[in-house]
C-alpha cells in the first residue's frame, strides 16, 4: 500500500554543467594549465622580443625599423662578430664559465657527500658558510673579494684568476645544494651493500655512489655554467682590463650608456650558446649512461 | 694448559692494525678522517675566500682611507674606528636612510609573496599534472636562467615605455584609461620587476619538493572524504613546506642586495633600495667605509633568517 | 652481525639541534677568520698615518687648481719622461683605458692602420673605479681622466710626464686659451681631449626656444613637464645646477649652508616633477620622447641626433634644443688624455695623443660622439650646418644641427679666467657634496 510517504525525489542533477565540471576530481586541470602557459608566455615573451630587435635595421631597441643583420655582421665597428672587443669578450665569457664549472662542481659535490655523512659542529658551520655564500647579495661578495685581493691576499691577481675564484665561491653553493638533495634521496643502502660485498670505502664511493650521482653532477654543471656565463656583478669588480671583461660586463656597461641592438645580439648569442652547451651536456649524459637508459631521462637530468 | 699460557703481548699499533683488518673484512669501517676529508677542499676554499673577505669587509668598515681616498683596510682590531659605522646606524635609525630600509623591506616582502602566489600553481601543475610533457615544461622553466638577467630587464624596459606594448595592450583591454608611466619612478614597477626576475628561482626548488610528494598520500586524503580544497590545505601544503621555505630563502635574501632592477626600471630617488646605497659608495671615492658599514647591516639582517632556516632543516632532517 | 656496525652508531656526533653555543659559533664562523698574511704583522703604527701624507686637509697634500691659482704639477724622479726620438714599438697592442663609448672605433682603427698596431679597450664607469683599478696594477697606455683628479693623480704618481717633442700638434692646433691650462701649467702631463658645457636640453616640440631662454634652469623645476624630467646621476653636476639656479656661482665651495640649500632644492624635484637620474638620458632617451627636459652636456645633445629616426628627412633634428646661460654663467670644462706611469708602449701612446690632436681625426671623432675638441680649425660658426640636406657623416664642414647654436663651445668662453667649472675639491669638501647627494638619492 502506498500510505508510507516517500520522500520527494531530489531534483535530477544535470549530468553536465560548470559546477559539476568544477567538482569533478578527475578532470584535466585546465585552469592550472592555462595559468602555467600564461606564466611561461609572460616569462619568455619579452626575451623573444629582445631577440627579435637584435635584427633591427636601425639603432633603436624599441621601434622596429626593418630586418637586417647589421648588428650581427655588417656594421663595421659595432657588429657583434666584427668588433674585436666583443669577440674577446665572448672568449672570456666561455673561459670563465668553463673554468668555474670545472672547479666548483667537484669541490661542491665532494662537500655535499662529506656533509651528508659527517655530523658535528664543524659540519654545521661549514654548511652555514656555504649557504651564506649563496644568499649573500653578489655586490657584497664582489666588493669583499676585490678588497681582499688588493689588500690581504695580494698574490692573487685580479683578472681571470680573481674572477674564477669569485665565481667559484659563489657557485659552490649551487653544486652543494643540488648534489645534497640527490644524496638525501639515495641513502646509504647501495654503498653498504657494496662494502658488504667487499669493496673498500673509496671503492664503494667510486663505483656505486658517483654513478648514482651523475644526473645531479650534470645538473649542477649545467646550472653553474649558465649562471657563470651571465654573471656581471662579481666579474666586474674583479676584472683587470679589457682582456678580462666578459660579454656580460660589456652588455651592462653599454646598456647604461648607449645601447644599440648589438647588445641584444650579444645577449642572444650568449643564450644560444648556453642552450647548445647544455644540450650537448645532456647528449653526453645520454651517451654515458646508454647502458642504463630509463624512461624519463630528461626528467632525471633536470631533477633535483 | 693453553688457558694459563699468557698470550704474546701486542703493541697498540699492532692491535689497531689487526682491528682495522678485521673491520675492513667486515666491510664497514670508515676512518675518522674519511668524511671530513671530502668536505675539506670546500671548507678550505670558504675559509680563505669567503670568511677572509668578510673579515676584509669589517676591516674596511672600521678602517680608513689612503691618499687617493681609496679604502685602506685596517686589519688589527685594536685600531678599528667605529665612527663610520655609528654614523651610518644613526642615518638608518631615524635618519635619511630609514625610508630606504623600510622601503626595501616592503618591496622584498611584497615581491616574495607575489613570487610565491605566482610560482606555487606553476610548480604544482608541473609536478602533479606534467605527465609526458614534464620535460618540456622543465626546460621552459629553466630557460630564464640561461638568459642574462639584464636582457630580461631590458626587454621589459622597452615594453613598459609610455608608447610600448604593455600600455597599448592595457588601454586596448580598457584596464587603463590612458597610458601609465610605468618607468617614471614607480614602486610598483620595481616590485613587478623583482618578481619577474626572481620567480624562476622559487619555482624550481618548489617543484623539486612537490615532485617528491607521494601521490598516494594525496589520494588517501581524497579517499577519506576530504574535498580538493581540504586536501590541498591539510595535506599538500604542509608537505610542501620545506620547498616553500627553500624557495623563499633563495628569493628573499638576494633581493635585499638588488640594485640593478631599480637602476634599469626606475632611476628615481623615490624607489631607492639598500643595494643602490651600497652601489653609490662603490662608484664614488672615499665612501668605501660607508659601503662596508651598510654591507654589515645587511649581513646582520640576513644572518637571522639564515640561522633559523638552518635550524629548521636540521630539525627536519632529524625527524626523517 | 651487528657488532661491526656499532662503531658507526657510536660515531654519530651530538644531535643536530642547534644549541646556543652552536648558534654563536656558526655565526662567528662566517664572520671571522684570522688574517694570516701581510698586513697583520706589518704595522704597529696606525695605518694611514704613514705614506704619502694622508688625505690632506684643505688640499694640504696636493694643491687645488683654480684659474687664479694655477698649478704646475710636480715631476717625480722615479717617473721620468721618455727620451727623444725613440722608435715606435713594433707590433704592439695599444691599451686604452676610457669611458664607455667615448671615442669612435673608426678613429682608433685608422690609428691602428697607420701605425700597424692593435688595440684593446678597457672601460670604467666612474673615476673612482678608474683610480682603484690603476692603483691595483692595471696597465694602460692612454688614460682619459677628468681634470678634477689631476693633482691627486700626479701627486700619487699614477701618470708619466709627456715629452712634447712627440706632440707637434699640441701647440700648432690648440686654442690659445688652452695653451697653458691652470690645472696643468705647461701641459706637463695632459693634453686636452674635448670640451663641453653643461646646460639644459629640451625637445623643441614641447618647449619653444623663447620659453627655454626665459626659464633657464627652472625648466628642470617646472611641473608642466612632470614625469619627463631628467638630471644626471652625478653629485657635482646636480648640486651645482641647483646652486646656479639660486645665483650661487662658487661651484667648488665647501660652504655647508650652500650645499644644504642645493640639496633641498634637488629634493623638491622628486615630488614636483618625478625626476629621474640617468647617464644616457639625453642622447638615448630624449630623442625618443622619454624625456622632454634633461640636464645635458653639450656633447650629449649634439650626439643625440644620431639616435633620431628618419635622419634623411631634413628638419628632423629641429626637435633638439639646448639652453646655456648667455652670460656664460654655466659650467664648462674639458677632459684630458694622459699616459699612465705603467704604460708599456709610451712612444706609441705619444703618437696616439698626437694623432688625436690632428684636425682631421679630431673632427672625425667629433662627428661620432658630438663632443667638441678645442682645435683652432674648429671655427664655431662653421660647425653649425647651414643646411641639413642629406644626412651623411664626415662630409662637409659641420655636424651640429642648426637648432643647437648654444651647444657649441666657443674659445671666448674660456678667456678671462672667470668661467665656472667643477674643479678639484679637498677630501672634506668632496665628502660634503657626496653626503648631500646621497641624502637626495635616499629619497627622504
Amino acid at each position: 500500500m502506498s500510505t508510507v510517504a516517500r520522500p520527494a525525489a531530489p531534483p535530477a542533477a544535470r549530468p553536465w554543467g560548470p559546477i559539476r565540471w568544477f567538482k569533478n576530481p578527475w578532470r584535466k586541470p585546465r585552469v592550472l594549465e592555462s595559468i602555467t602557459w600564461l606564466y611561461l608566455a609572460w616569462s619568455i615573451l619579452p626575451v623573444t622580443i629582445a631577440i627579435a630587435f637584435s635584427f633591427n635595421a636601425g639603432r633603436s631597441r624599441s621601434s622596429w625599423q626593418g630586418f637586417s643583420l647589421r648588428w650581427w655582421t655588417q656594421d663595421p665597428f659595432d657588429a657583434l662578430f666584427r668588433s674585436p672587443i666583443l669577440r674577446a669578450a665572448i672568449f672570456q665569457s666561455f673561459r670563465l664559465a668553463v673554468l668555474t664549472t670545472l672547479v666548483a662542481v667537484p669541490i661542491g659535490a665532494l662537500f655535499a657527500i662529506g656533509l651528508d655523512r659527517w655530523r658535528g659542529r664543524p659540519a654545521t658551520a661549514a654548511n652555514f658558510s656555504v649557504l651564506m655564500a649563496f644568499v649573500v647579495p653578489e655586490i657584497i661578495l664582489g666588493l669583499a673579494l676585490f678588497l681582499s685581493f688588493r689588500n690581504l691576499i695580494k698574490f692573487i691577481p685580479l683578472g681571470t684568476v680573481g674572477q674564477v675564484i669569485g665565481l667559484v665561491t659563489w657557485q659552490i653553493s649551487y653544486a652543494v645544494i643540488i648534489v645534497r638533495a640527490r644524496m638525501l634521496s639515495i641513502g646509504r643502502d647501495y654503498e653498504e651493500a657494496a662494502m658488504d660485498l667487499g669493496a673498500s670505502p673509496t671503492g664503494a664511493i667510486r663505483r656505486v655512489l658517483l654513478p648514482l650521482l651523475t644526473p645531479a653532477l650534470f645538473a649542477s654543471a649545467a646550472i653553474v655554467f649558465a649562471d657563470s656565463i651571465d654573471d656581471f656583478v662579481t666579474v666586474r669588480y674583479l676584472s683587470a682590463g679589457a682582456s678580462s671583461e666578459p660579454l656580460s660586463v660589456k652588455i651592462y656597461n653599454s646598456a647604461r650608456a648607449s645601447p644599440t641592438p648589438a647588445v641584444n645580439a650579444a645577449a642572444t648569442f650568449m643564450l644560444v650558446s648556453t642552450f647548445t652547451v647544455i644540450a650537448l651536456g645532456f647528449l653526453a649524459y645520454r651517451f654515458a649512461t646508454r647502458g642504463q637508459r630509463r624512461e624519463g631521462a630528461v626528467k632525471e637530468f633536470v631533477a633535483y | 694448559m693453553s688457558d694459563t699460557e699468557t698470550r704474546p703481548t701486542r703493541s697498540r699499533r699492532e692491535e689497531r692494525r689487526l682491528a682495522r683488518q678485521y673491520a675492513r673484512q667486515q666491510g664497514a669501517w670508515y676512518p675518522r678522517w674519511f668524511w671530513p676529508s671530502f668536505a675539506a677542499p670546500a671548507i678550505l676554499w670558504m675559509v680563505v675566500f669567503f670568511a677572509a673577505s668578510f673579515y676584509v669587509i669589517l676591516s674596511v668598515a672600521f678602517g680608513t682611507e689612503d691618499f687617493f681616498r681609496n679604502p685602506l683596510p685596517v686589519f688589527q682590531p685594536w685600531w678599528w674606528d667605529f665612527g663610520t659605522l655609528t654614523e651610518q646606524l644613526h642615518k638608518i635609525f631615524g635618519g635619511v636612510y630609514q625610508t630606504v630600509y623600510l622601503r626595501t623591506f616592503a618591496y622584498v616582502a611584497i615581491a616574495s609573496v607575489l613570487c610565491l602566489l605566482i610560482g606555487y600553481p606553476i610548480a604544482y601543475f608541473v609536478a602533479r599534472y606534467g605527465g609526458r610533457r614534464k620535460a618540456l615544461f622543465l626546460v621552459l622553466l629553466i630557460m630564464p636562467f640561461w638568459i642574462s638577467y639584464l636582457m630580461r630587464m631590458f626587454a621589459w624596459s622597452s615594453l613598459l615605455e609610455v608608447d610600448g606594448y604593455v600600455n597599448d595592450l592595457l588601454t586596448f583591454l580598457n584596464v587603463l584609461s590612458k597610458p601609465y608611466g610605468w618607468l617614471e619612478g614607480k614602486g610598483i614597477t620595481v616590485v613587478l620587476g623583482l618578481v619577474y626576475g626572481y620567480v624562476p628561482y622559487l619555482i624550481l626548488p618548489l617543484y623539486g619538493q612537490l615532485d617528491r610528494i607521494d601521490t598516494s598520500l594525496l589520494e588517501a586524503g581524497r579517499d577519506l572524504g576530504a574535498s580538493p580544497a581540504r586536501t590541498f590545505w591539510r595535506v599538500t601544503l604542509p608537505l610542501s613546506k620545506p620547498g616553500i621555505l627553500a624557495g623563499l630563502i633563495i628569493v628573499t635574501l638576494p633581493m635585499f642586495g638588488d640594485y640593478y632592477t631599480n637602476n634599469l626600471l626606475s632611476q628615481s630617488p623615490r624607489t631607492t633600495m639598500i643595494g643602490n646605497l651600497i652601489d653609490f659608495t662603490y662608484a664614488n671615492t672615499g665612501l668605501a667605509a660607508q659601503g662596508a658599514s651598510l654591507v654589515l647591516t645587511v649581513a646582520v639582517l640576513l644572518i637571522v633568517p639564515m640561522v633559523w632556516y638552518l635550524r629548521y632543516t636540521a630539525k627536519a632532517a632529524e625527524a626523517k | 652481525m651487528s657488532q661491526p656496525r656499532e662503531h658507526l652508531l657510536r660515531r654519530r656526533g651530538p644531535t643536530s639541534q642547534l644549541s646556543r653555543r652552536q648558534f654563536l659559533r656558526a655565526s662567528a664562523g662566517a664572520a671571522l677568520a684570522v688574517p694570516t698574511l701581510s698586513s697583520i704583522l706589518a704595522a704597529c703604527t696606525k695605518p694611514g698615518t704613514e705614506g704619502t701624507g694622508g688625505t690632506g686637509a684643505n688640499g694640504g697634500a696636493y694643491p687645488l687648481a683654480r684659474p687664479d691659482n694655477p698649478v704646475t704639477l710636480p715631476l717625480h724622479d722615479d717617473i721620468p719622461a721618455i727620451a727623444d726620438n725613440l722608435p715606435i714599438e713594433k707590433g704592439a697592442t695599444l691599451q686604452i683605458f676610457n669611458w664607455v663609448d667615448y671615442m669612435w672605433k673608426k678613429v682608433i682603427s685608422d690609428f691602428c692602420e697607420e701605425f700597424n698596431v692593435d688595440y684593446e679597450w678597457t672601460t670604467f664607469n666612474n673615476m673612482s673605479e678608474a683610480i682603484q683599478k690603476m692603483n691595483s696594477g692595471q696597465v694602460a697606455d692612454v688614460f682619459f681622466p677628468t681634470p678634477d683628479q689631476m693633482s691627486k693623480l700626479t701627486y700619487g704618481k699614477l701618470l708619466q710626464p709627456l715629452n712634447h717633442s712627440y706632440l707637434p700638434n699640441l701647440e700648432a692646433n690648440m686654442w690659445p686659451t688652452f695653451q697653458n691650462p691652470f690645472y696643468d701649467q705647461g701641459w706637463r702631463y695632459t693634453v686636452p681631449y674635448v670640451t663641453y658645457s653643461t646646460g639644459v636640453a629640451y625637445r623643441r616640440d614641447v618647449v619653444s626656444d623663447d620659453e627655454a631662454s626665459a626659464q633657464g634652469w627652472d625648466l628642470i623645476w617646472n611641473p608642466t613637464y612632470k614625469g619627463k624630467v631628467g638630471i644626471y646621476d652625478d653629485s657635482r653636476e646636480t648640486l651645482a645646477m641647483a646652486m646656479l639656479r639660486k645665483g650661487w656661482t662658487d661651484l667648488n665651495t665647501g660652504d655647508q649652508g650652500a650645499i644644504d640649500q642645493a640639496e633641498q632644492d634637488l629634493a623638491e624635484l622628486v615630488d614636483l616633477v618625478d625626476v629621474r637620474t640617468t647617464i644616457n638620458g639625453v642622447y638615448a632617451k630624449l630623442p625618443d620622447g622619454v624625456y622632454d627636459v634633461h640636464q645635458a652636456w653639450s656633447g650629449d645633445i649634439i650626439g643625440a641626433q644620431w639616435y633620431l629616426n628618419d635622419l634623411d628627412t631634413p628638419g628632423t633634428t629641429d626637435v633638439l634644443g639646448y639652453w646655456f646661460p648667455e652670460d656664460n654663467q654655466g659650467p664648462i670644462f674639458n677632459d684630458c688624455i694622459t699616459i699612465p706611469a705603467s704604460a708599456e708602449h709610451p712612444v706609441l701612446a705619444h703618437a696616439f695623443l698626437n694623432f688625436m690632436l690632428d684636425e682631421k681625426h679630431a673632427f672625425d671623432n667629433f662627428t661620432w660622439n658630438g663632443y667638441q675638441p678645442p682645435l683652432t680649425s674648429m671655427d664655431a660658426d662653421a660647425l653649425i650646418q647651414s643646411n641639413l640636406g642629406q644626412y651623411a657623416p664626415n662630409t662637409g664642414p659641420g655636424s651640429v644641427p642648426p637648432s643647437l647654436p648654444l651647444a657649441v663651445v666657443r674659445k671666448e668662453m674660456f678667456a678671462g679666467g672667470d668661467f665656472l667649472f667643477l674643479g678639484e675639491l679637498s677630501a672634506e669638501d668632496e665628502m660634503k657634496w657626496q653626503t648631500a647627494y646621497q641624502d637626495f638619492l635616499a629619497g627622504a
